[in-house]
């Protein structure tokens, strides 16, 4: 009884030990890098997910007047006193489309089958000319975000001399003045004296405030000799950008690992040949943690110019061209057409908008899809393809036009990039879609309009006025190969085929007078009917004897016989007597001799 | 006696297609009665009949494509886009070449985010029914077989005339394969329709708890690749951009009721 107690009392104890560990409550809130900037600035908007890995968050969100976009993650897993958490955070880029004051509305988060919900946020843009005059830096103060992201992290105590000749970091930024929005390349590569042994753990840490460092993908292995000395080599490649313009210093990349180091011998075993006994110093060696860390990094950040900015402008920076094309180019009436816009090049497609249709005063346009096809593994270069669904309203040979406008840091001005109605054939058809009745995002007719910043996250369920369809036609959820009735009527196409081909071989047959063995036969009754008639003439009769031979002998033992018949033909054919009826006497010799040299059954 | 025979074919004939033409007519009547509900602005109404008819023992083989359409308007009147989507692609996969259920189907994808796919299948059939090209070409290709076998076994076997007949067995029977391989019927089978209310996280194994690979919004088409219980594991798109993963079976809906 004792025991029993003891055992439920040792189970309750480590169930109340587990469960702590296991359990991991999950709570998401969000966080904004900066509550005010200017416009032509942007700021990052974060959405951490405590006590999961990974969760659902739209790739948009939507808020008039702001382009918030979805632009990298990434995920936190710490071991604290055997206790495990993880957490995720999702970095959005936020870019004012105008200025004022905006309500960032609460966002719904879907972690571990569970639905969550964010706080909402303020959020305000100001007139750059305005604030321009009162030049105050924004203060580090004024940050809101979420504690251990945006925060300048606390760095450690640099490493000891001898360490940092056995693991040290680099990083290469080609780009140090950047503008606001502009991806720019970064490379971080970490050294690893080739002689100790050394474990990575997690992922480069590099990052801060005013800037937003894609997710870094796997890293490259290589080895690298300096200075006599052979490292393994871990590069790290990322893109960066910035969001608040000014000079950002950026804490060095931290990259966690631990690494072999020799020890100190113990007292009497430094002799060489303890050493080699014992396999070397790394007997004793000791294991160290360390956090190998790159230099600092210095940017400065330019706010994109608000002078020349065009109406098109959707937030793209880098170097882009355009192209074009229509799905289909004779539409049926009432068909919808897709012209699909691409736009490839080099830059921030996360945060690009989609281009602006022109020209389609005759067209209803929807939203468009997207899609990028990256051509490196950052995701810096390639091509984005933006798909409008349109419905013809009148009858047209183009359509639409779309226009395009970037910002190209290398010349530092704005682009803009239109491309050319395309032809086609459309017409309206009879729609069930009455006028007016459009989903959000539709260009207007005569005006060109912002594109819409979320056309795809909050789609409109609203039903088109639609006039059902009278008449009823039925049509088979088969395939005609799948139903019985073709089976039937293949296997019948079939048999008819071969009955038509068996009646015509047969007819020919019959006008062939039968098969050659049945003709054989036939012919050889003839000719024994001949042999047997007393009143034929004997030239007639021996030819009928030497057909019959030829007909059933075969083999050198006949050649004499036949020989011998033919001679008796020549002799009645040619000589005298031949048109006289053979005596009775020759005709028997001459059917015993046919009887004795041709085999019975060839008589029948 | 034959006369006795014959008539009594035309009589039996004449019977079966009364009978029929009477369901119907019935058919009509009902789908008549739904349409006025929907045209007068009673959706609910009107996709109780569609359901109605629909379900009726006479469209169990066959089917509509007006009625399946005009159901998908009503489900989309109230605020059912899923299904909606559901019931214009079995519409378009009655009749492919039904231009409405295309356009209201593309403007209903567009606006779920989901593009439109319009391949040269899509095409070729919008031009040319495919049960056009199968029974056609089926056609073509025995008049070709047959037009072979006279010439071979009772004709003047011209050079001419028997390559003729060759290429009308090959290339009618090819129309035949051609029409059987763009009949979206003949994929449909594996095929469903998303119609949970919210996108569906694509598991890594069949398990609530199991890895996310990805998620496939409402009103997506899927396609079946196998199943384990109450889950199954569905392939989303097509080439690169091809997601698969384990969804629980009761979320989609099999294209072919």
């Amino acid at each position: 009884m004792k025991k029993t107690y003891s055992s439920i009392l040792a189970i309750v104890l480590l169930v109340g030990v587990i469960n702590p560990l296991l359990a991991d409550e999950i709570s998401v809130t969000a966080g904004i890098s900066r509550q005010e900037v200017n416009s032509g600035d942007m700021a990052e908007l974060q959405i951490k997910v405590s006590g999961a890995q990974q969760a659902d968050v739209p790739q948009q969100i939507a808020v008039e007047g702001l382009n918030i976009r979805l632009t990298g993650q990434s995920t936190q897993v710490q071991m604290v006193n055997f206790k495990v958490s993880s957490s995720v955070v999702y970095s959005y880029i936020v870019m004012p489309l105008r200025t004022g004051k905006f309500m960032i509305p609460s966002v719904t988060v879907t972690a571990d089958g569970r639905q969550f919900r964010t706080q909402s946020l303020t959020f305000s843009v100001l007139d750059a000319s305005a604030s321009s005059a009162a030049p105050s830096a924004q203060p580090p103060s004024t940050t809101s975000g979420i504690l251990g992201f945006t925060q300048p992290r606390q760095r450690t105590a640099a490493p000891k001399p001898d360490i940092a000749s056995v693991a040290f970091g680099e990083i290469n930024c080609p780009k140090k003045t950047l503008y606001a929005g502009e991806m720019v390349p970064v490379e971080i590569r970490y050294y690893f004296d080739a002689r100790y042994a050394t474990q990575v753990r997690g992922n480069v840490d590099f990052g801060g405030e005013g800037v937003l460092v894609e997710r870094f993908p796997e890293p490259k292995e290589g080895r690298e000799e300096r200075n006599g000395v052979l490292y393994n080599v871990l590069t790290f490649r990322s893109l960066l950008s910035g969001v608040k313009p000014g000079s950002i210093d950026l804490a060095p990349a931290k990259l966690d690992c631990q690494i072999q180091l020799p020890g100190e011998l113990p007292p009497g075993f430094d002799d060489p040949v303890f050493q080699q006994l014992l396999g070397g110093q790394a007997r004793f060696g000791q294991t160290r943690e360390l956090a190998v860390k790159t230099a600092p990094l210095h940017l400065e950040v330019l706010p994109l110019p608000k002078e020349g900015r065009p109406a098109s402008f959707a937030g793209a920076v880098g170097q882009f061209d355009i192209d074009a094309m229509v799905s289909n180019q004779h539409l049926a009436p009432g068909d919808p057409a897709t012209l699909s816009v691409k736009i490839g090049g080099k830059g921030n497609f996360k945060g690009m908008g989609p281009p602006v249709l022109t020209a389609s005063d005759d067209w209803r346009t929807y939203p468009p899809t997207d899609r990028f096809d990256s051509s490196d593994e950052l995701s810096y270069t390639g091509v984005k393809s933006f798909d409008f669904t349109l419905i013809a309203q009148k009858p047209t040979k183009l359509s639409p036009g779309a226009e395009f406008s970037f910002f190209d840091p290398q010349s530092g001005k704005y682009q803009t990039l239109v491309t050319k109605p395309l032809p086609l054939d459309a017409s309206p058809g009879n729609s069930t879609i009455a006028p007016g009745n459009s989903l959000p995002g539709n260009s207007l007719p005569g005006k060109k309009s912002l594109p819409n910043p979320s056309p795809v996250s909050h789609p409109s369920l609203t039903p088109p006025e639609g006039d059902p369809i009278q008449g009823l036609t039925l049509h088979s959820w088969k395939t005609p190969v799948q139903r019985s009735e073709f089976f039937i009527a293949s296997i019948s196409m079939l048999i008819g085929a071969g009955t038509l081909a068996a009646a015509l071989w047969f007819r020919d047959l019959q006008a062939r007078g039968g098969t050659a063995a049945t003709r054989r036969k036939r012919r050889l009754s003839a000719l024994l009917v001949i042999l047997k008639d007393e009143t034929m003439d004997a030239a007639s009769t021996y030819d009928a004897a030497v057909e019959y031979l030829e007909m059933t002998l075969r083999g050198d033992s006949s050649e004499a016989l036949l020989a011998t018949m033919i001679a008796r033909r020549d002799q009645f054919k040619y000589g005298t007597g031949g048109t006289f009826p053979l005596s009775k006497s020759e005709r028997e010799q001459l059917l015993s001799e046919l009887c004795s040299s041709v085999p019975t059954h060839q008589h029948e | 006696m034959n006369k006795k025979l014959i008539r009594t074919i035309i009589v039996g004939c004449l019977i079966i297609v009364y009978s029929t033409d009477l369901g119907h007519a019935g058919l009509s009547e009902q789908m008549a009665s739904a349409n006025a509900a929907l045209a007068g602005g009673r959706p609910i109404e009107a996709l109780d009949s569609y359901k109605a008819i629909l379900a009726s023992p006479a469209l169990s083989a066959s089917s509509s494509a007006e009625l399946w359409f005009n159901r998908g308007l009503a489900e989309e009147k109230n605020g059912n886009a899923p299904a909606a989507a559901l019931s214009f692609r079995r519409a378009l996969l009655l009749d492919p070449g039904f231009a409405p259920a295309r356009r209201q189907l593309s403007v209903l994808l567009g606006g779920l985010g989901i593009p439109f796919e319009f391949g040269w299948r899509e095409t070729l059939t919008t031009m040319i029914p495919p049960e056009f090209l199968i029974l056609g070409g089926s056609v073509m290709g025995w008049i070709g077989i047959f037009g072979l076998i006279i010439l071979l076994m009772a004709g003047p076997r011209k050079k001419g005339f028997v390559l003729l007949a060759i290429i009308l067995a090959i290339a009618g029977h090819g129309v035949c394969v051609l029409g059987t391989l763009i009949d979206s019927r003949f994929l449909a089978a594996k095929q469903a329709v998303i119609t949970a209310k919210e996108a569906q996280e694509l598991k890594a194994t069949p398990a609530d708890n199991a890895a996310s690979m990805g998620s496939v919004v409402p009103g997506a088409l899927i396609r079946i690749v196998s199943r384990n219980g109450a889950w199954s594991y569905v392939s989303e798109g097509s080439g690169p951009h091809a997601s698969q993963g384990w969804i629980h079976s009761d979320t989609a809906t099999p294209l072919l009721p």
